[in-house]
């Protein structure tokens, strides 16, 4: 016992000692949450859009009238479509609509691609409501839109959240094995300790110990900045949560534990780890919605564990609806992965190494 | 022509309240082995980067050539070749390679087969640092400091830490050095090195020289004596007494016990009756001459290699 | 060969040679290239060639030969549940009740589907949808209409999809009922256009707009990683004093650095192209004069901030550590991925101080594929101070060797 606890506390030392594994921690999810938060505020909700107006010829009234009746939407008119280009270019406004008497037209930025479609969306109900407007007729379908489940009232950033809370999950499981202990090897400072009695499995669990220490804490900080500074609004179950950031810490450890048995110097292993993270962080439905992918990279995404953590992170966060079974299922298999590479990752510890 | 090759005078380098340089002062003549000999801290290192270029001193004056240099500066550098004790190369690079990078550093390099000749790295001349063994990193590191065919060279712990094959190819490298009429300033804490190499040594302690000459006539200070030496446990050593007038003193060493004497024969005639009379078998017993080691023993009480 | 080319090639080889550094060298930028094109391909197309699963519950029992309007919807979904052009998938895969089964507890399952994620939306036509519309039809003076439901999953962006297609499909069927009706005049119905700006008359490609964004991605890592990496390590194994013992004096050594970083940029440059052009048939011609200055400004940036990063670092550890911290944000927010939207203050003021910013405005703008967005003056004033900025305290601080 007394072994574990000296190899827990040198981990823990050795953790808070690297400014690079503090800052990637705890630091980068926070500045994920502002800057992606900024980037991509428009895939998601309407609030607040301001539409820019021309109206060169043809019925101004019916189009002013129609463009009220949608919510939400702060609206200007321009004189010429020039001085609306303008507008758009310099974001003054977020797109346009161009009434000349016969054709109405969306002006967009093509830059914000990101922004675009829902901004497309609401261009389109102005035109099919002004189409039937101006021959004096109303839509004859209401369609009213229930949301159901928990996450009715979710934002972007609610949504997100839980995202990059499970890929801080994963980088901090993932490189404790490819990262940390692939780096002691390389250094040839497992040698060291392996010449003495101390336990391999000791060794495995303080990292393990240590790791879920440290994700608890920065994943704790990061809901607390989120709720405090963001305004998120969330319903934590705590039981689901527990599970879920054990789970998908062990299942990331297993995952690194994989990545070292595979590469044929403990230095590479590092790099293999970061193309995988990233590639997981770009198609795992974390920042931009897997459907916007195409087929075969949604395939990809369905093979991707932190596609299942973020959803259990979800569920878990009471953002989005899951059934239990699901839940349970995907941090079992997280879980048993993760496990299962335990006694590997011990045999690695003391593994000569190929020359 | 000029006759003296460097001549440092009062030189000063400080960290605070230690100083690493204390006063020194010496002169090189030309076409000589000139080695600084002291154990490790004594302040050699840091008056060779001194000389080097890499150190600024506090206070003293450099003449290299006759002429009097305030900074080494490119002039003088061309003229300088330099041996590191503490300089890697890029392991990715080949052993050629390197050579032509430091050659492109200087106006009248030499070609690089006749360095790579000089320093037997003919085979490894296209092998990756990081695959030389301790040896030829450092016959690379020589090859380096002679690829401007220097007047000057200065080699700052060339054999520390290989093996003794290896040390015996520096050691014939350094040499040829002189023979060819360099001038080689030379610092080391392996006494049969200075003794094997130079034709003067200046020995350091504490940022100061505390003796200088040849190695003969270093350990001649020590007078016309012998020393006698053999193992016996503590405290089972004779007395400078019962050895005779001859006798000048019984000291240990650890095991050893060394009994230096100016009459070789009466003084051993004594000392087997002792060890008679004392039941020692006066294990392992040699006869030799003194050394620079028990020069600095003598003077400082302490040995080269603690 | 003089010691500025010799430093140089050395410097290239030692680059190219240690496997570590050309991956993030080389291979990591072509692979974001391919990745962020990848998944960004179907950019603009909503769903693209996704199939969503859809329900539609029908509870309208219009009166036989009365209108039935519910039936022309159910029809409408029925049609976008069939293969689309191409053999591929349809693009609701929709789910309605069996002739036996009772809708109202159909419908329950189907909604407890949805929460769980294994529905997109589930569309309710309430009883009497059919008499309201008739009644919504010619109605006069009043404001009527007939309702319907559809019900999406909180929290996913697959729903919020399906939902705004099914707004699109309902909106067409409006038309068509009262079409039907005799109510409008499909020849007078608006024509709907779509403008683009921005593109200086060429059509939007992600891949064209990424390009240049990965290519400054490159110089950016090499500049931050590669230049600190190589002078803090040369330092402290001490590489580099085995340099200042000979004639070689700072501003040559500096110089072939220099001319070593510029070439591997080059090389790096050439690469991204190639991948870009050829595999992703990117258009944008980064070749001419103005856009090559940009590439070289941007390559004398990076070098610069490396040169600031080695002044300031007392290790090379260190030195990594505050490339790793500061990288993403110089990426994310100086508009390499993803055009700026709208910040708030404190980010937007980073980002007006983020170099990157600027190099990658200008860089577009160069191309002619984009309009820029900040004064061209700027793009190139603004990374000529960080040069002189960087280069200034670098002068100062930054140490070659350990001990003096």
């Amino acid at each position: 016992m007394t072994e574990l606890r000296a190899l827990l506390a040198a981990e823990l030392r050795i953790f808070v000692r690297d400014k690079t594994s503090l800052t990637f921690t705890f630091l980068f999810p926070l500045l994920f949450i502002l800057i992606f938060g900024s980037l991509m505020g428009g895939m998601g909700s309407a609030e607040g859009r301001r539409l820019g107006l021309v109206v060169v010829g043809g019925d101004a009234e019916t189009l002013r009238t129609v463009v009220a009746q949608i919510g939400q939407l702060e609206t200007t008119e321009y004189v010429a479509p020039a001085d609306l280009d303008a507008a758009v270019t310099s974001r003054d406004v977020d797109f346009g609509l161009v009434w000349d008497g016969r054709t109405l037209t969306t002006v967009v930025d093509v830059r914000r691609f990101e922004e675009n479609s829902a901004y497309e969306e609401i261009a389109r109900g102005i035109a099919s409501r002004f189409n039937l407007a101006i021959q004096g007729r109303e839509p004859l379908v209401d369609v009213e839109k229930v949301v159901e489940g928990s996450g009715a009232s979710a934002d972007w950033l609610t949504r997100v959240l839980p995202g990059i809370l499970a890929f801080s999950v994963l980088s901090a499981g993932l490189f404790a094995v490819a990262g940390h202990i692939t780096s002691m090897k390389q250094r040839r400072l497992l040698d060291r300790l392996v010449v003495t009695p101390m336990h391999p499995v000791n060794l495995v669990a303080a990292v393990v110990v240590s790791r879920l220490g440290v994700v608890f804490a920065s994943t704790l900080i990061t809901l607390a900045a989120a709720i405090q500074v963001f305004r998120v609004e969330l319903h934590v179950h705590w039981v689901r949560y527990v599970a879920s950031v054990v789970a998908a810490t062990v299942g990331s450890m297993g995952l690194g534990t994989a990545i070292a048995l595979v590469v044929r110097q403990p230095s590479s292993a590092g790099s293999l780890a970061n193309v995988l993270s990233i590639t997981m962080m770009f198609v795992s439905g974390i920042y931009f919605p897997v459907e916007i992918m195409p087929a075969f990279l949604r395939a990809v995404s369905a093979a991707m564990p932190l596609r299942y953590m973020a959803d259990a992170l979800r569920y878990a966060t009471g953002v989005m609806d899951m059934s239990p079974a699901r839940f349970w299922a995907t941090n079992a298999v997280l879980l048993g992965l993760g496990v299962a590479l335990l006694p590997v990752l011990s045999r690695y510890l003391v593994r000569a190494e190929r020359r | 022509m000029e006759e003296t090759a460097l001549r440092v005078t009062n030189l000063r380098k400080s960290y605070g309240e230690v100083h690493a340089v204390d006063g020194v002062s010496f002169a090189v003549p030309v076409g000589r082995v000139f080695t600084l000999l002291g154990p490790n801290g004594a302040g050699k290192t840091t008056t060779l980067e001194i000389l080097e270029g890499i150190r600024d001193a506090d206070e003293g004056e450099i003449e290299v050539f006759g002429q009097r240099v305030r900074r080494i500066d490119r002039a003088t550098k061309e003229r300088m070749g330099v041996l590191l004790q503490e300089g890697n190369f890029e392991p990715h690079l080949r052993v050629k390679e390197v050579l032509r990078l430091f050659s492109s550093f200087f106006r009248s390099p030499r070609s690089l087969s006749d360095v790579l000749r000089e320093v037997s790295l003919e085979e490894k001349e296209n092998a990756f640092v990081k695959t030389l063994s301790g040896g030829q990193r450092q016959r690379l590191a020589l090859g380096v400091a002679l690829i401007n065919n220097p007047d000057l060279v200065f080699l700052d712990e060339p054999t520390t830490g290989l093996d003794p094959q290896a040390r015996r190819n520096i050691w014939s490298l350094v040499t040829g050095l002189t023979e060819s009429g360099k001038t080689v300033i030379l610092t080391t804490h392996y006494m049969e090195e200075a003794e094997a190499l130079s034709n003067a040594v200046c020995i350091m302690d504490h940022g100061r020289i505390i003796a200088e000459g040849s190695p003969r006539d270093l350990a001649a200070q020590l007078g016309r004596e012998t020393l006698i030496e053999f193992v016996a446990p503590p405290g089972k050593e004779p007395s400078p007494e019962s050895l005779g007038p001859s006798c000048k003193a019984v000291r240990r060493d650890g095991d050893l016990v060394v009994v230096e004497t100016e009459d070789l024969v009466a003084t051993m005639a004594r000392l087997l009756d002792w060890s008679g009379t004392a039941e020692s078998a006066l294990a392992g017993m040699t006869v030799r001459q003194p050394n620079l080691e028990d020069v600095f023993l003598s003077m400082t009480g302490r040995r080269l290699r603690e | 060969m003089s010691a500025v080319l010799s430093i140089a090639r050395a410097q290239v080889a030692v680059t190219l040679r240690e496997r570590i550094t050309l991956f993030w060298f080389l291979v990591f930028p072509l692979f974001v290239l391919a990745l962020m094109t990848l998944v960004f391909s179907n950019v603009g197309e909503d769903g693209g060639d996704m199939t969503f699963e859809i329900t539609l519950v029908n509870l309208d029992r219009p009166s036989p030969g009365g209108a039935d309007f519910s039936s022309g919807i159910a029809e409408a979904l029925r049609h976008l549940g069939e293969p689309r052009e191409g053999g591929e998938d349809p693009l609701f895969a929709l789910h309605v009740p069996g002739e036996d089964v009772e809708p109202h507890a159909y419908l329950d399952e189907e909604l407890a589907a949805l929460r769980v994620g294994r529905r997109a939306a589930v569309v309710v036509i309430p009883q009497g949808f059919s008499e309201n519309a008739a009644r919504a039809a010619f109605a006069s003076g009043e404001t009527v209409s007939s309702k319907l439901s559809v019900h999406t999953s909180g929290g996913r962006t697959s729903s919020d999809l399906a939902a705004s297609i099914l707004d699109q499909v309902f909106a067409t069927v409006d038309r068509e009922i009262l079409t039907r009706l005799g109510l409008f005049d499909a020849g007078r119905s608006v024509v709907l256009a779509r403008r683009e700006i921005g593109t200086q008359g060429r059509e939007f490609r992600y891949v064209d707009f990424l390009l240049p964004g990965v290519v400054l991605m490159g110089f950016l890592t090499a500049g931050l990683f590669s230049v600190p990496g190589t002078i803090l390590f040369g330092r402290e194994q001490k590489i580099l004093r085995t340099y200042w013992v000979t004639p070689l004096d700072v501003p040559r050594y500096f110089a072939g650095f220099a001319l070593g970083h510029v070439a591997l940029c080059a090389l790096q440059f050439a690469c991204v192209v190639l991948l870009g052009r050829f595999a992703f048939g990117a258009r944008v011609d980064l070749l001419q004069p103005v856009p090559l200055l940009y590439l070289v400004l941007a390559a004398a940036t990076s070098l610069a901030i490396g040169f600031l990063i080695a002044a300031v670092a007392r290790t090379g550890n260190a030195g990594m550590a505050i490339a790793n911290i500061v990288n993403m944000p110089m990426m994310f927010l100086g508009g390499l991925f993803f055009p700026i939207g709208e910040l708030s203050p404190a980010l937007r003021a980073a980002m007006l101080a983020n170099p990157v910013t600027y190099l990658a405005d200008g860089l577009r703008a160069s191309t002619g594929a984009e309009a820029g967005v900040l004064p061209p003056v700027a793009t190139v004033a603004v990374p000529l101070a960080w040069i002189a900025l960087c280069v200034g305290v670098a002068a100062f601080r930054l140490r070659l060797d350990e001990k003096r």
